[in-house]
């Protein structure tokens, strides 16, 4: 039983694909797929609750890249290290294979990697003789004029709800800004400094002049997708899959009207800014009954056809070196071929404290952009309970 | 449902029967006990169990596993934790409130839609039938559903402000209007459930008061007050505990619509208990939060009761 939250949402589901492809080179081997939730919070609380409570399913998981230390720290996920060789991990690109690790084993399997992407309304900013912009002021800026021509309804659309997609944004603009959320060794926060005030304060703007939606606070992928593929928005931050979505003729309005960049960076520092890591692993539950079929599965997910389907055919980025590399499935999509250009950053997940570390990052940050409290407030708040959620045994609260 | 007849039954006259009177009822009270003890066992361990553990794991230091939990020693650091963050205290006061104001709302509107009711001859059934879809809607489907209607970009309310003159306020995502359209969620769908329990509490008072009252002349907001009123109170008590039972619990709508947010303004203590479990693993401070939120609860249900100055089987008058 393989577990997955929806990977693409328009179109033939990716996850069905991939199965039957499985299925046809293992025959022996079913697989049933239970959809998870597309909160990646709730997806880790049913998968959290379930694998501590001793269930044997599902056998497979697919997790968020963050999951490895607070799954490794508590047994919720099996160490791959004890059961493949380092060649195995050998073929996927490098960062992914110690991002996926805790204490010295690899938890997860790389299925494909996310980053943040700038996308962007190419008729609009033709129309109006702008260029691409490569700062956020510069963003913020033509946004705001978009909106006042009357040739869109909103200017910038982008994750600001109160959940960990907050923290990937917010790990974007604070690294542009020359920030850290905590010092190396995971023992100090450091969220209250003039980089994450200028981070959040500019955030903060972006609602204030018109540039987004006061309701981007409420947004998270699905629904900032949504404005960006009804044609509503001129800019949108979003993963990968958003090329392929915005692409499809049948959900969406913008087919042909949509380029692809890196995100820009604050003027001053050196363009691109930086796109936050994302992407899912294949983890196994240690509870399992089935662990060489889960095995097979896995190296099949890190094969040359399934890492194909991905990229190719659903515009996710591949993990695994050869595929990525391969010109032709550079030619494929502006996405793929955006990627060799960006700088990449990664959350702070190497703690098993991360989620309350998320959680004090992302309350805080929401309160703020919704003006509910001021800047400097949220990020003190932010920075004593971050030094909470890293210094205290379970994390605090 | 409390009674309000006058004066105890008399004692039974001692009949020449009575010692085999009571073997019988002795015998009768064991057979019974026999009978329902599968259905006893079954409600103590999925309660009466749960609820122990809890206990006993917030008064112990946890450890999540991957083969389940691992209790060490006995301490009293998780309640401390709880006690000292100011999350729980937010939580805390948020909970009262909410409980408070939507309590009083339903209370009010529920008994209005009662009184209606109760004159209204033809029809009554069917109003009762409607009256009661909101009430059997499931809690998840009501949030999600209130959830469309108030969401920024798209939903009804936008619309309609926007139609006014009021421009796009960001319900969801700012702190009063979530709390509010959070309330206005809660007392649509449980107002009918009110309403329902006070009707059956005024069509069981006796109607000879009302009349010497017309005839002595009360208007009809006089005979409220200080007939009808007095006389509904074991009524009233009783839907007021329910719902108070039911509003400090408040998760779903909260989880559903706001995800506690925008910030933690909308984080009840359910919403807080579940967070700390569930997403950071850490069961003892969970467990202790849920704990200290059943005390709370029972001491607002006494507190209730109190005000509403009710003994259960005692009369009032």
């Amino acid at each position: 039983m393989w577990s997955a939250s929806p990977i693409n949402t328009t179109g033939v589901d990716v996850r069905t694909v991939l199965i039957k492809d499985f299925e046809k080179e293992y025959p022996k081997i079913h697989v049933t797929l239970v959809s998870a939730p597309t909160d990646t919070d709730t997806n880790r609380a049913t998968l959290a609750t379930e694998i501590s409570g001793g269930s044997s399913t599902p056998d497979v998981f697919m997790g968020d890249v963050i999951w490895p230390a607070q799954f490794g720290e508590h047994g919720l996920a099996l160490p791959l290290s004890d059961y493949l060789p380092s060649s195995f991990f050998a073929q996927f690109a490098p960062g992914l294979v110690s991002g996926a690790s805790y204490k010295g084993k690899v938890y997860g399997s790389p299925m494909f990697e996310d980053q943040g992407f700038l996308y962007y309304r190419k008729d609009l900013l033709a129309k109006e003789g702008m260029s691409v912009p490569t700062t956020w002021q510069q963003l913020e800026a033509d946004s705001v004029k978009l909106v006042h021509a009357g040739l869109v309804k909103y200017g910038f659309v982008w994750e600001g709800d109160s959940y960990e997609g907050l923290t990937c944004d917010f790990m974007e603009y604070l690294t542009d800004a020359g920030g850290s959320v905590t010092n190396s060794s995971y023992t100090s926060a450091s969220l209250n400094s003039p980089a994450a005030n200028t981070a959040l304060t500019f955030m903060r703007s972006l609602i204030t002049s018109g540039a987004s939606p006061s309701a981007v606070t409420t947004f998270q992928e699905p629904q900032a997708m949504t404005a960006f593929a009804d044609g509503q928005a001129a800019f949108l931050r979003n993963w990968d899959y958003a090329w392929a979505d915005s692409q499809t003729p049948s959900t969406s309005k913008v087919v042909g009207k949509v380029g692809v960049a890196p995100l820009p960076t604050f003027a001053g520092q050196s363009y691109p800014g930086y796109s936050n890591i994302g992407g899912w692993n294949l983890y196994i539950n240690p509870h399992s009954k089935n662990i060489a079929a889960d095995l097979d599965f896995i190296k099949f997910m890190a094969s040359n056809e399934a890492q194909d389907v991905l990229s190719v055919q659903y515009s996710e980025i591949p993990t695994t070196t050869a595929v990525r590399d391969s010109s032709a499935v550079i030619a494929e999509n502006p996405v793929l071929a955006t990627v060799p250009k960006t700088r990449l950053i990664a959350r702070p997940a190497g703690t098993p404290n991360y989620p309350a570390l998320s959680t004090a990052i992302y309350t805080n940050i929401n309160a703020a952009l919704a003006g509910s409290t001021s800047v400097s407030s949220a990020l003190s708040a932010a920075q004593s309970q971050a030094t909470t959620a890293l210094t205290s045994p379970a994390g605090g609260l | 449902m409390t009674s309000v007849s006058s004066a105890a039954e008399p004692a039974p006259a001692s009949a020449p029967l009575v010692g085999r009177h009571d073997v019988n009822r002795k015998r009768m009270a064991r057979l019974g006990w026999v009978f329902s003890a599968p259905a006893l066992i079954f409600v103590a361990a999925v309660t009466i169990f749960p609820i122990v553990y809890s206990v006993v794991m917030s008064l112990s230091n946890v450890t999540v596993t991957g083969n389940g939990f691992k209790l060490s020693g006995v301490t009293g650091s998780n309640y401390t934790l709880v006690l000292k963050n100011s999350t729980w205290h937010y939580a805390l006061g948020f909970t009262i409130v909410y409980t408070l104001i939507t309590v009083a709302v339903e209370l009010v509107i529920g008994t209005l839609i009662a009184l209606v009711l109760q004159r209204l001859t033809a029809g009554r059934g069917w109003m009762m039938a409607l009256l009661l879809i909101p009430w059997s809607m499931i809690t998840v489907i009501n949030a999600e559903l209130w959830l469309y209607v108030f969401n920024g970009i798209y939903g009804v309310m936008d619309a309609i402000f926007n139609a006014v003159g009021l421009g796009h306020p960001n319900f969801l995502g700012t702190n009063d209007p979530a709390i509010i359209s959070l309330m206005i969620a809660d007392i649509w769908k449980t107002t009918p459930f009110v309403a329902i329990i006070v009707l059956a509490g005024l069509v069981m008072l006796p109607g000879d008061i009302f009349e010497a009252a017309e005839v002595d002349g009360s208007s009809g907001w006089s005979t409220f007050w200080r007939i009808t009123v007095p006389l509904l109170r074991p009524t009233l008590a009783l839907a007021v505990m329910f719902r108070v039972l039911q509003a400090f619990g408040l998760f779903d709508l909260p989880y559903v619509m706001t995800g506690g947010g925008p910030g933690t303004a909308t984080t009840s203590l359910a919403i807080l208990g579940y967070d700390a479990m569930f997403k950071n693993l850490s069961f003892g401070p969970g467990a202790a939060v849920a704990t200290t939120t059943a005390l709370l609860v029972l001491l607002g249900c006494l507190i209730s009761l109190r005000t509403f100055r009710v003994q259960v089987g005692k009369e009032d008058m």
